[in-house]
């Protein structure tokens, strides 16, 4: 075993237990701020496996979106709702966790099998093109990936917008044609709410 | 490669009809930062405009259609323009229908008009769309833009709750697509619909079967079919009317238009499981969404699973899969367009007018309110699927392609849900119509006098007078829909294969 492959494969090994304790944990653990903390460092090890598949756009990109964006927020969104709310138990909660529990399971045992029959090489073999690949990117993105690279700018816009007019203060106390006042609710009032009618 | 990528063709004359929307986008945005009551004046003649344009040069691509453009990430063939112009129209009522109520209820309505714009623009590129990446941003387009026009009334918990849930099942079936997709890539090296169709033939059929699923659920995510429908009668009770009248048609049809367009190129090897899938998704959708209408006290929560029995009327053409299943399976989609529309503009006026859309408040309506009674009745019906309307037409093709192709269950399915159907849209009219003034709900009795002079009503009532005139003529006038839905169909290069294997098996 030559010296590069004896440090890949026990960087592969450190990474892939990083992974599945790290993601265990956060399904596992009770609190809510060391589960989002363990997240971050699922995702790093992930960007880690990413470079040793000699993908690096996609391991900085990973690194960029999920720990530096996805997982901030998430971190934010924890300290923005910091509030102790003593939760209802969920009734039955034994038979519900066996039938997720079994549910996942069935999934995983399909993806094996999957995994296990499939031939996953590919017909031409391609070469890895490391290094290159971000520039390989920026042209696909520019010639025959133009259209999704385009609308997905439309796609950004508009989540702004709505993000903003689902979250600003200001709202129109009345009718702008008539002058009467309105309450931003729905035209049909009901007389009872939806979460309580199902309780 | 930098060289070439001066000197390549793109064709991109293909995406006109989405740049007019895309204009329109940014117009409504644009006057929306001069004040409200700037927005309300211009956003509407922005949207008739931008929409209109872009039905224009749709119908000019009709002739010439672009079979090839931005290097294959897209098609604006036959089919695809019939489907765009489906989702245009519809985008176009539900605006006219939707400026009173968003005024009525306090939100803004350059913000509102925007959205349900990028949710078209989205849905429009969704139709013709023929690849992985492509479809995927198109498809995300229109399911963000959904979710934010779902929770947009935010004061109102039922909508919030809407929205969430919305949100909650379309980020699964969104990640469950990318999962499916990422099988695909993997075992064709592409993300081209057709290279990979051509690539997967060989492949062992327990992955692909796989990605099959993983797609097929998306598709019925989008067109709410029976067992994925959990997320449909609570989004259309929570979201406001004018979204749901949307989100019952041009998001649907989206999901149609992608459907076909997926199973026939990259599926064509695997015509027998997926046909067989969605034999069972449209026998679900035809028998529990008729059935739970039956059961329903809310207008709107009524039409949200009468239109999940629609969906499934709509996969028996589908799953047929020859040219008249097809082009049937088409004009039955521009038919509901009107006629679902049609219903939805009545049910706003009656809220708009009532604060109400509980089924019991309608009882003698017809000597209040005349009109809402006549426009309610046909457009029901025609969902029901009576002759002369619309949709008996609609509907008879539809069985008769199914039966020509050999699909005897799901015709007969469809006809005894039919009649089921008509069950309880006639319990609607009957309410309406033959309940003696005395027996009027309280809503009713105390009805307010009609004034079509409010900001918004006018054009409302241009739309309800189109959706019930061309629900009410169409039957008999349907020899134009025939011949462009079968032309949509027949001059339409990639469905020839699915169509040659449909007719080799019968």
């Amino acid at each position: 075993m030559s010296i590069a492959i004896t440090t890949q494969f026990i960087c592969f090994t450190v990474l892939t237990l990083v992974v599945i304790i790290g993601a265990l944990g956060v399904v596992l653990l009770e609190s809510i701020v060391y589960s989002a903390f363990l997240l971050g460092g699922v995702f790093m090890s992930v960007a880690g496996l990413y470079l040793l598949l000699n993908a690096s756009f996609v391991a900085a990109a990973q690194v960029l979106v999920y720990v530096g964006a996805v997982n901030v927020l998430i971190i934010f969104a924890i300290m923005l709702v910091n509030k102790k709310e003593d939760l209802k138990p969920i009734g039955d909660i034994k038979s519900r966790r066996i039938i997720s529990t079994s549910i996942c399971l069935t999934l995983l045992s399909l993806l094996i099998r999957v995994d296990l029959t499939n031939v996953w090489s590919l017909s031409s073999p391609q070469n890895s093109i490391g290094e290159e690949s971000t520039i390989r990117i920026g042209e696909h993105l520019f010639s025959d990936y133009l259209l999704p690279f385009e609308v997905a700018s439309v796609l950004l816009l508009m989540a702004m917008i709505g993000a903003i007019v689902l979250a600003r203060r200001d709202v129109l106390s009345k009718d702008i044609s008539t002058g009467l006042p309105v309450d931003q609710e729905l035209i049909e009032k009901s007389s009872e709410p939806l979460l309580t009618n199902k309780n | 490669m930098p060289n070439e990528i001066f000197t390549i063709n793109l064709n991109a004359q293909a995406i006109i009809p989405e740049a007019f929307i895309l204009l329109g986008i940014v117009g409504t945005l644009l006057v929306d930062l001069a004040g409200e009551k700037t927005a309300s004046k211009w956003a509407p003649i922005i949207c008739y405009f931008s929409i209109g344009s872009s039905l224009l040069s749709l119908a000019l691509q009709w002739t010439n259609p672009v079979n090839s453009s931005f290097l294959g990430s897209f098609n604006s063939d036959n089919l695809a323009i019939a489907f765009r112009a489906i989702i245009a129209l519809s985008t176009l009522i539900s605006l006219l229908i939707s400026w009173r109520y968003t005024e009525q209820s306090g939100s803004p309505i350059g913000e509102f008009a925007a959205i349900i714009l990028s949710a078209t623009l989205g849905a429009m590129l969704l139709c013709g769309s023929t690849d992985l990446i492509s479809v995927f941003i198109s498809l995300e387009t229109l399911s963000v833009a959904s979710y934010l026009l779902s929770g947009y009334l935010k004061r109102d918990p039922r909508s919030s709750e809407a929205a969430l849930k919305y949100l909650l099942v379309g980020s699964a079936a969104a990640a469950v697509y990318l999962y499916g997709s990422s099988f695909l890539y993997g075992l064709s090296g592409s993300t081209n619909l057709t290279t990979i169709g051509l690539e997967i033939i060989n492949k062992p059929s327990f992955i692909t079967s796989l990605a099959l699923v993983f797609v097929l659920s998306t598709v019925a995510f989008k067109i709410a079919a029976v067992p994925f429908h959990q997320w449909t009668p609570d989004v259309y009770e929570g979201s406001p009317t004018p979204v749901v009248a949307f989100l019952s048609v041009g998001s649907k049809t989206a999901g149609f238009a992608f459907a076909i367009r997926i199973l026939s190129t990259s599926f064509s090897s695997f015509d027998e499981e997926w046909k067989l899938l969605f034999t069972i998704l449209a026998i679900l959708s035809m028998a529990l969404g008729n059935v739970v209408a039956l059961a329903q006290t809310s207008m709107k929560r009524m039409l949200a699973y009468s239109s999940i029995g629609q969906a499934g009327f709509v996969m028996i053409g589908i799953v047929s899969g020859t040219q008249d299943g097809l082009s049937a399976a088409v004009l039955y989609l521009a038919a509901y367009l009107f006629m679902n529309l049609g219903a939805f503009s009545c049910v706003i006026l009656f809220s708009l007018r009532t604060g109400s859309d509980k089924i019991l408040d309608y009882s003698g309506l017809y000597q209040k309110d005349p009109l809402i009674t006549l426009g309610l009745s046909l457009c029901l019906l025609s969902l029901g699927g009576l002759p002369p309307m619309l949709g008996f037409f609609g509907k008879i093709y539809l069985f008769f392609a199914g039966w020509a192709n050999h699909q005897y269950l799901l015709v007969i399915v469809g006809l005894v849900t039919s009649v089921i159907s008509i069950y309880y849209y006639i319990s609607v009219i009957k309410m309406m119509v033959v309940k003696e003034p005395k027996e009027a709900s309280e809503i009713v009795k105390s009805y307010p006098e009609i004034n079509w002079g409010i900001v918004g009503l006018p054009p409302l009532r241009i739309a309800l007078y189109t959706c019930v005139a061309v629900t009410a003529l169409g039957g008999i006038l349907s020899n134009p829909f025939f011949k462009l839905a079968n032309t949509a169909v027949s001059e339409t290069p990639f469905l020839q294969d699915i169509i040659a294997i449909a007719n080799n098996i019968s």
